[in-house]
């Protein structure tokens, strides 16, 4: 039986198809002869051989039926003759999102194998951002999202975890190097180079970190780590939602635009790279007043300048290279690595096919976050092992975070007896440390109470005043109340205060509002926010503004801990007024 | 031999009318897909300099004709030589339909038709093997509409009519001219509603998707010849 009711997601899906679509959408959406040449180019496709469901033309198929349906000529009148079909319940957008999310990683490998052009993982992506917008995906990239969203990078990787990783690698280093002088900056203003990472970097690798330092260290250039705006990662890339691809990458532009630097590095990370470098422009509409490229680029100019120097017999092991989808098929970076692993590596072994034809990691298209999908992508996989294991190499190199985690994940799959590393691993690996060693000190201040600073707390619910300002006043802090946004506003701007904690949901001006005001007034634009609120949903309101984003953000209830930590490591890394107030103390 | 009102009607006013309607139709189709804004590269260009969205542009353009710029035809030559005698079949029989209300003494040199009949004779076979291997293979059945089907099936009995009425001889009966012009005038006015009208979105994908990737430093693709391991 024909259904034609049509639930609200669905309906929402339809409505919003046609915003999403411009001409090379339309032409990648109509203009496929179904001749079938990009089948044997699918990874998953050469693992599933006897499913034509993995089809790349199958697949996308899926979401052309609807651009025939409601959009093109003959399958709005004729819609069988072309197979065109229309979505109607909620259950059909899962069997979509099984497709886009499941079956495929976005690596555009079809892409480049059609005759016609049907830029098919671009068609896919639309079709997650659809799914996306009416909350239609899998968990793990509505986790990822939302921390993304929220706390300001894909891992919920907190400010203060950030700033004590970057201590601890920057100790480490200073122990490796023999020197007593802080050797990882954090938002040195004009600095030449500002360097940006990936949240698992922090999480499970901070070891690149360190190594990245030890690079730029030894090269003498001045560079530094911002304290926000550091996560080039987008999760938008994967999920399709262009609101957020724009928000995150602004946040690295906007902190780099604060800093002043002349150059963003990016470090080794495929869909970073293409996030921020390749896509976050158009997606924000903004354009970039400064440099950005890959850290690949930058250590193998330091090598070719001679800034550093490297010995290319401390990396004699077999090494290979893997091609990030991202970087090679959408972003062209694939000779740089090459040359990098000649000056640092005693035997490369090329893999087969390479550049813009190496087959996916299949940890890409945020596959690693979608676990209900695993056994799937393990499968798919053998094509991958395959490649690998023809090699014959004992370490496979690759420049991006993903690959990192979905090679490692097959190579124990597959029990294949090699390592992954990045090139920054091997470049430090190689790089000699010459006898002295010129750094510049970090003007770093350093916060350990809260006793000489102001804090305004801007609330309408009294318990929750009474009780933020009951812990900063045990803390040392001076605090001051406001009940609603307009005070909260004008006693911003009387008082100055050090820093506001602000609360969303409030009557009469929420707190998007407030927020907005205080970053438009020239008086207050320089202080200090830490959003406070008990509605994560209503982040909209702060995060889609076309402002610096907040310093900081915690979701209520907070604890007393959780809040005095965070108010000193904003304090900390607010500018030179509350240097000069740390210093006092 | 005099040809008959109807063969006259069916190789020249109707030919002429299809035309017509399918030049109004393709304007309409440009039109709708020039109304969709085209997507654009902000960012400064990737990859490496000795590229260009102009180099990108004309290597996707001509990525048709180059059988090793493509995995997808370089290890497939079979299935791209058909490619290159369908679409050389379809040429040949588009031009038949001009040449014999137009130019009918061209026909008069046997060697001529023989060459029509050539090549349009093996677009033909091509035709039925790529209609046995849309049904036979299960992936080509899977992606397959009715369109697709028809479409095929309408151009191979073309192509058969096509080649039977090369000789342009109407001392053997008109019936084989007038089917040909029949089907030529049907298929003009089929092709814009159907997946034959790719051809009107081929360069303009080409071009988009070269430019882009040009700009991005992945057109022309660069790979190692050969493999020196594995």
């Amino acid at each position: 039986m024909q259904v034609t009711e049509r639930s609200h997601k669905a309906q929402k899906v339809i409505d919003r198809l046609q915003k999403k679509l411009n001409r090379q959408m339309v032409l990648s959406l109509a203009g496929c002869v179904h001749c079938g040449m990009c089948t044997d180019s699918c990874h998953y496709v050469l693992a599933n051989p006897d499913d034509p469901t993995y089809a790349p033309a199958y697949k996308a198929d899926q979401i052309r039926k609807l651009f025939k349906r409601h959009v093109d000529w003959t399958g709005r009148v004729f819609p069988w003759w072309v197979k065109a079909k229309s979505v109607y319940s909620d259950e059909d957008l899962e069997e979509l999102k099984d497709i886009v999310f499941g079956k495929c990683t976005n690596c555009r490998r079809c892409t480049l194998n059609c005759p016609m052009g049907v830029d098919f993982a671009t068609a896919n992506r639309m079709a997650r951002g659809l799914l996306v917008s009416v909350g239609v995906m899998p968990e793990g990239v509505a986790v990822v999202s939302k921390d993304q969203w929220e706390i300001g990078n894909q891992m919920g990787v907190l400010k203060e975890e950030y700033l004590e990783t970057l201590e601890w690698m920057d100790d480490e280093l200073q122990d490796e190097l023999g020197v007593r002088h802080s050797l990882i900056p954090v938002d040195k203003k004009g600095a030449e180079i500002m360097y940006t990472i990936n949240p698992r970097e922090i999480k499970y690798d901070p070891r690149t970190i360190a190594d990245a330092a030890k690079v730029f260290t030894l090269a003498g250039v001045d560079w530094t780590m911002p304290s926000e705006g550091w996560d080039m990662t987008n999760f938008g890339l994967f999920s399709g939602d262009d609101d957020l691809g724009g928000t995150v990458a602004k946040r690295v532009y906007e902190k780099a635009a604060e800093l002043g630097v002349k150059r963003v590095v990016i470090s080794e990370c495929g869909h970073g790279y293409r996030s921020t470098r390749c896509e976050g422009p158009n997606w924000g509409g903004v354009n970039i007043g400064f440099e950005m490229e890959s850290a690949v680029i930058t250590m193998l100019r330091y090598i070719k300048e001679g800034k550093i120097k490297v010995d290319r017999d401390r990396n004699s092991v077999p090494v290979t290279f893997h091609d990030s989808c991202n970087n090679a098929r959408s972003c062209g970076l694939y000779e740089e690595p090459r040359e990098l692993i000649h000056l640092v590596c005693t035997d490369f072994r090329e893999m087969y096919p390479n550049r813009a034809e190496n087959y996916c990691c299949t940890g890409g298209g945020g596959a690693m976050s979608m676990s209900e999908y695993t056994p799937r992508r393990l499968k798919s996989a053998r094509i991958k092992a395959d490649q690998l294991r023809a090699t014959g190499a004992k370490i496979v190199i690759t420049s991006c975070h993903n690959c990192v985690d979905g090679l490692s994940d097959l190579i124990k799959h597959y029990n294949l007896d090699m390592e992954v590393t990045q090139l920054v691993n091997l470049v430090a690996n190689a790089v000699v440390i010459p006898e002295k060693i010129e750094v510049m000190e970090k003007p770093a201040a350093v916060v350990h109470t809260l006793k000489g600073f102001r804090i305004l707390v801007i609330d309408d619910e009294p318990e929750t005043r009474t009780y933020l300002s009951t812990v900063l006043e045990d803390n040392a802090a001076d605090t001051i109340q406001a009940t609603d946004g307009l005070e909260g506003i004008e006693i911003a701007r009387k008082e100055q205060p050090d820093l506001i904690t602000l609360d969303i949901s409030m009557p009469q001006m929420d707190g998007g509002e407030v927020f907005a005001r205080l970053r438009e007034d020239p008086a207050t634009r320089g202080i200090p926010v830490c959003i406070v609120t008990g509605k994560p949903e209503l982040r909209k309101l702060i995060y889609d503004k076309p402002y610096r984003p907040p310093e900081g953000y915690l979701d209520k209830p907070v604890e007393e801990e959780t809040l005095v930590r965070n108010m000193r490591k904003i304090l900390e890394l607010a500018s030179g007024a509350s240097k000069e107030a740390a210093e006092t103390l | 031999m005099q040809e008959s009102a109807l063969l006259h009607f069916t190789a020249h006013r109707l030919q002429e009318i299809s035309l017509v309607f399918m030049a109004v139709v393709y304007s309409i189709r440009l039109y709708w897909l020039f109304r969709f804004k085209a997507g654009g590269d902000r960012q400064p260009r990737t990859g490496r300099l000795t590229t260009s969205p102009i180099k990108g542009a004309i290597y996707s353009l001509g990525n048709i004709a180059m059988p090793w710029a493509m995995e997808s035809t370089r290890t497939n030559i079979f299935f791209w030589a058909q490619f290159v005698i369908f679409h050389l079949g379809v040429t040949a029989a588009i031009t038949l339909s001009f040449v014999i209300p137009y130019a009918p003494g061209i026909l008069e040199n046997p060697v001529i038709v023989w060459l029509f009949q050539i090549f349009i004779g093996a677009a033909f076979l091509v035709g039925c093997y790529r209609m046995i291997r849309r049904i036979a293979v299960p992936v080509m059945r899977a992606i397959s509409t009715p369109d697709d089907y028809f479409s095929l099936g309408l151009l191979t009995v073309w192509f058969f009519f096509a080649g039977l009425a090369a000789p342009n001889d109407v001392s053997r009966g008109e019936g084989l001219l007038i089917t040909f012009f029949i089907l030529t005038a049907f298929f003009l006015v089929y092709v814009p509603f159907s997946k034959i009208s790719h051809y009107l979105y081929y360069p303009f994908m080409r071009y988009y998707l070269g430019r882009s990737l040009g700009y991005r430093g992945v057109y022309p693709i660069q790979r190692s010849a050969t493999p020196e391991n594995g």
